[in-house]
């Protein structure tokens, strides 16, 4: 247990500057996503159970308070980490561009918090 | 990146390994995904809305007269999405988890998990929906 909380904390106080924090947030975000697809795939299962089991889940799941807010949450991981990733699809694959790796990801910053604000504010307009 | 290096494989370097097409997969992956979750996304978000997505809206889209294309694109999201998402657990696993035993058996653990999303995302969309009440 302490070697693996070690290997975490050196991951962590790494210090590469931007290029290094957007690849924490990458994995943290990517992590998430996986987690929420394992139980998005459950819910829609249950579409195959019948109207009752999937009216639940799409209450408590999808539309609830709580489940708003960790959608924000959702919103902001996708909206990154697809950012994020097609930064390091386009660079793997044009490596000349990698001169301008900290332009490139404060440009992509920008535009992730640029189209994450008028999601957030949508989502949790439903609440009131 | 999320690579466990043994000693004992004799490879020459860049030669073609599972690990190498597990990074392209990635980004391949990666970049379909772009375009299907974001479509997924604005669909559910913006065109459908959250809070209307009920049973018989899924069911309408299922069974209606485009049924076979939103299922072929249901399945490809299901599969990507499994593959990359849960490859990148692998990667993770395998960066902070050295123990031999232990790496092992989540891994083992990850598979099992992986096999069961990736059936009952494929038994849904084969069987459609159900009429239990
Ligand atoms: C809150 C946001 C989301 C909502 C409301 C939503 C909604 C839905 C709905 C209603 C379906 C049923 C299929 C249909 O009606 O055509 C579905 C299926 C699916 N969604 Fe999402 N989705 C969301 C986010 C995501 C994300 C981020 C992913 C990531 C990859 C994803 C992956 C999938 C997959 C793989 C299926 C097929 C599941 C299966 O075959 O069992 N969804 N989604
Ligand atoms: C929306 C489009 C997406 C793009 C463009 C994308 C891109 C990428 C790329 C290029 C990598 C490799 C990073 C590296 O080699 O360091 C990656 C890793 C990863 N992705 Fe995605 N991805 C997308 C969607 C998803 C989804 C839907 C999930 C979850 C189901 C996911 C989960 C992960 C995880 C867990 C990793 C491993 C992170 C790491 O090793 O640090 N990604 N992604």
């Amino acid at each position: 247990m302490t070697a693996v909380l070690e290997s975490i904390y050196r991951g962590i106080t790494y210090r590469g500057n931007e290029g290094h924090w957007a690849w924490i947030l990458h994995r943290v975000s990517g992590l998430g996503i996986a987690l929420f697809l394992s139980l998005h795939i459950v819910s829609i299962f249950l579409v195959g159970i019948g109207p009752k089991a999937y009216g639940w889940v799409h209450a408590t799941l999808y539309v609830s308070p709580p489940a708003k807010i960790l959608e924000v949450f959702l919103i902001f991981g996708v909206l990154y980490h697809a950012a994020n990733g097609m930064r390091i699809i386009i660079i793997d694959f044009f490596p000349a561009l990698g001169k301008y790796q900290r332009l490139i990801v404060r440009i992509e910053l920008v535009i992730v918090i640029l189209v994450f604000i008028p999601a957030a504010i949508i989502t949790l307009a439903s609440l009131f | 990146m999320g690579v466990v290096t043994s000693p004992n494989v004799k490879r020459k370097y860049g030669a073609p390994s599972f690990e190498r097409y597990s990074w392209f997969f990635m980004r391949i992956s990666g970049l379909i995904m772009f375009l299907a979750v974001t479509f997924h996304l604005l669909y559910m978000h913006m065109v459908v809305k959250v809070e209307n997505i009920t049973f018989e809206n899924i069911v309408e889209r299922w069974n209606g007269p485009y049924g076979l294309l939103w299922k072929a694109f249901d399945l490809s999201l299901l599969l990507l999405g499994m593959l990359h998402g849960y490859n990148g657990v692998r990667w993770s696993i395998n960066d902070y988890i050295h123990h031999k035993g232990w790496n092992l058996a989540l891994r083992i653990l990850l598979y099992i998990l992986a096999g069961i999303l990736i059936t009952a995302g494929l038994a849904v969309l084969i069987n459609g929906p159900g009429d239990l009440r």
